[in-house]
């Protein structure tokens, strides 16, 4: 009897099993319809309360300069729809790549997601996995000029709502160059090394680089080519329009290891993050730190810090020009296709990347993607300058690894380290990116 | 007589049919899977190329990929695991197993890293290998007496791989030391009495008597070394991301970033596939060694 007990309950066991199986396995099979088909479901909401479930992820992490225009822009358009629940997480960068692309593999996508534009975006639309935004855009299209949604535009339709724009800028600490008697960053690249002899034998780290995310020393790598190549050069190469056999790219990485290799870099920041670096050059032990415009909120707020933004100096007059910029609308927000509200989240997200938008330029996170509609009294001058420099603007390059697709970007980054590590020289870059990305 | 084996039969197969579906489904299932992909160019997302063992012939050619050189890093940290983390964990075994006073005292303190989330280990040690504050180049430049010296410990591809090393191998002594413990307790206290009563020193009870009856369990502490090294990931992950110009790399950090950030499931199932394939090897290879000891 004992026996058949057992028997019944271990067979009663079994089938629990394969039954709670069966639960999880039906639930991707109903998200994961087909764009069109998810717009046209009926909202998924809550029965007990009514309320439409939205959830989104982000990498606005507690450290992250746009922290505070997410927090603003989420506090008000969730206030203005009392009928959506919505939950966010932040995550840091580099981890964010990780996950998000983990998460489109599955097609487990939150509702909306961050992400940049170009080939990055470009892979989940190939695949399908975007909810196409043309429907609702017609109601926006009034405040966000089209011209900014070319980086997410792909076959004619739009699948991307621009945040902000930025450009690569090149901070100097204002006091510290004073002490080596410049009162303005030195305008031209033999001006620029002079100076960055001067600090050295000041005793003082002209560069501060975090080696440990390799596209903070893109940051730098990609404007010593821009200046000394071209912008148009590195833009057919980075939209597979060229070869990276190129001279002139070959010269810029010697260039740029001339930098690294006379002893301008911080030794120190091979084995730091961005962050760490960051926070070194607001504490004063660097006198120039190349980066995102974003940071101009976290400098300018930085009380005792007398931090100017400017272009890097151009390296060869006869192929570059000052105006020519690395950067460019990146920062998006998109709606995944797999979403049982995708409709409602897509008219969400455009009034989200508004007001994202709104206070991030407010903050002096970047330029605003979408036609202000407030008062820009308030802004700050690094964002300022950045608005004069941009005007200024005649080309834009996209960051590489953006531009590029995932597979290719990685190469190209695994490139670019070891240029900063001096492992391979000009000639062996060019080289090896031209035979490795097809 | 029959119908008893009928009984036994089915009740063996109801017992271990939800063991044998998890199994299946948890562990076979996806191993299978992986060495299905691992035959195919695929970005996770769109359709896939049939390429059969392409992935694996870039595997061991690729300059980019370098595997060959993460593996060798894996294997160092193998050998490191076996004969310097094993050897110490064995020693406070075999000290702490004689019933000294604080036993449970010490043998709490010396398992304490294996509770720690590895992630917070790897911050704690970050701190301390930081080049401008750390603790450690705060005491070289305290004992040298020069206030600019002290190395960059996980920036220097020279030090890098050593000082990924450290930590790894220190959190996991008190794991292995704490299954040699349960070992050594196992002896018999009449076999070690006797040995003492024949004039045997302790270390020649340990050598003679108390190591051998616990052959079993240094085999799989052996075991877990080198397989746990092959597989390592998480702190060289938060130490250096395999980093400074891949000097730390390890098969996983590869496997991750062709899987998540190059989107190349092809290659990152082949790496998944060569990782089983060489821990089941290495397991089968010390399990021989052991056998042929015996």
């Amino acid at each position: 009897m004992k026996k058949i007990i057992s028997a019944i309950l271990t067979g009663a066991m079994a089938i629990s099993l394969v039954a709670c199986g069966s639960t999880d396995t039906a639930a991707p099979a109903d998200t994961a319809a087909p764009a069109d088909a998810a717009a046209t479901e009926a909202p998924a909401t809550d029965a007990s309360t009514g309320t439409i479930d939205l959830t989104m992820w982000c990498i606005a992490t507690e450290s992250d300069s746009n922290r505070h225009s997410y927090e603003a822009a989420i506090a008000d358009v969730t206030a203005a729809h009392p009928e959506i629940n919505f939950q966010w997480e932040a995550i840091e960068n580099q981890a964010y790549k990780t996950k998000i692309k983990a998460a489109v593999a599955a097609d487990e996508m939150p509702d909306i997601f961050f992400t940049w534009s170009c080939a990055f975006l470009g892979d989940f639309v190939d695949a399908g996995r975007v909810y196409c935004l043309d429907e609702e855009y017609k109601n926006f299209s009034s405040e966000l000029p089209e011209v900014m949604l070319g980086n997410t535009t792909y076959d004619g339709k739009h699948y991307g709502v621009p945040l902000t724009m930025n450009i690569v800028g090149l901070f100097a600490n204002m006091d510290i160059l004073s002490e080596a008697g410049y009162d303005e960053v030195p305008g031209t690249y033999e001006e620029f090394i002079a100076c960055c002899d001067k600090l050295k034998a000041n005793g003082v780290i002209p560069f501060g680089c975090a080696g440990k995310e390799t596209w903070c020393v893109t940051e730098y790598l990609e404007s010593v080519i821009e200046k000394s190549a071209g912008a148009d050069v590195l833009n057919d190469i980075f939209l597979g329009r060229a070869t990276w056999a190129n001279d002139d790219v070959k010269g810029a990485v010697d260039t740029f290891q001339e930098l690294v290799g006379n002893g301008y870099f911080d030794p120190n920041g091979i084995a730091l993050t961005n962050d760490e670096v960051k926070a070194n050059f607001m504490a004063g032990k660097y006198a120039f730190y190349m980066n995102g415009t974003w940071n101009c909120a976290d400098f300018a707020a930085q009380e005792g810090l007398n931090v100017k933004v400017s272009e890097f100096p151009v390296i060869n007059a006869d192929k570059s020009k000052l105006g020519e910029l690395i950067g460019g609308p990146s920062d998006t927000l998109a709606v995944a296709a797999s979403s049982p509200n995708a409709a409602v989240a897509a008219q969400f997200t455009f009034e989200l990347g508004k007001e994202i938008c709104h206070y991030g330029y407010l903050d002096g996170c970047g330029l605003p993607a979408w036609t202000p509609y407030y008062d820009t009294s308030s802004i700050n001058p690094l964002t300022n300058t950045v608005s004069d420099i941009c005007a200024n603007a005649s080309t834009y390059v996209l960051f590489g690894d953006t531009a590029m697709s995932a597979d290719d970007a990685t190469i190209y980054l695994s490139y670019v380290d070891q240029v900063y590590g001096c492992m391979i020289d000009g000639q062996g870059f060019v080289d090896g990116l031209a035979a490795d990305i097809r | 007589m029959k119908k008893k084996k009928l009984y036994t039969a089915i009740n063996v197969t109801a017992f271990l049919l939800p063991a044998l579906l998890l199994f299946v489904g948890v562990l076979i299932f996806p191993i299978i899977m992986s060495g299905v992909y691992s035959l195919y160019d695929w970005n996770g997302i769109g359709a896939k190329e049939f390429i059969l063992f392409d992935n694996y012939k870039e595997l061991f050619t690729s300059k980019n990929l370098r595997f060959m050189k993460a593996l060798v890093n894996s294997l160092l940290l193998a050998f490191f695991s076996v004969f310097i983390q094993l050897p110490i964990s064995l020693g406070l075994a075999l000290t702490l197993g004689k019933g000294r006073k604080g036993e449970r005292f010490f043998l709490s303190v010396f398992f304490a890293p294996v509770l720690i989330s590895t992630v917070v280990i790897g911050q704690l040690w970050l701190k301390m290998y930081n080049p401008d504050y750390g603790i450690i180049n705060m005491a070289i430049r305290l004992i040298t007496g020069n206030p600019d010296f002290g190395p960059i410990w996980l920036g220097d591809p020279k030090l890098a791989l050593g000082a990924a090393f450290v930590p790894i191998l220190w959190q996991y002594v008190g794991y292995h030391m704490l299954l040699m413990y349960a070992g050594v307790k196992s002896v018999p206290v009449e076999l070690r009495e006797a040995a003492m009563l024949d004039g045997a020193s302790q270390g020649q009870v340990n050598r003679y008597v108390v190591i051998p009856c616990m052959k079993g369990i240094l085999k799989v502490s052996v075991i877990f070394a080198v397989t746990g090294s092959l597989k390592s990931f998480d702190l060289i992950y938060v130490l250096t991301n395999g980093g400074p110009f891949k000097a730390t790399e390890v098969p996983s950090i590869i496997m991750i970033r062709e899987l998540f950030i190059g989107g190349k499931y092809g290659m990152g199932s082949t790496i998944a596939v060569m990782l089983i394939v060489l821990c089941f090897a290495f397991a089968l290879i010390i399990n021989r060694i052991f056998k042929q000891e015996d």
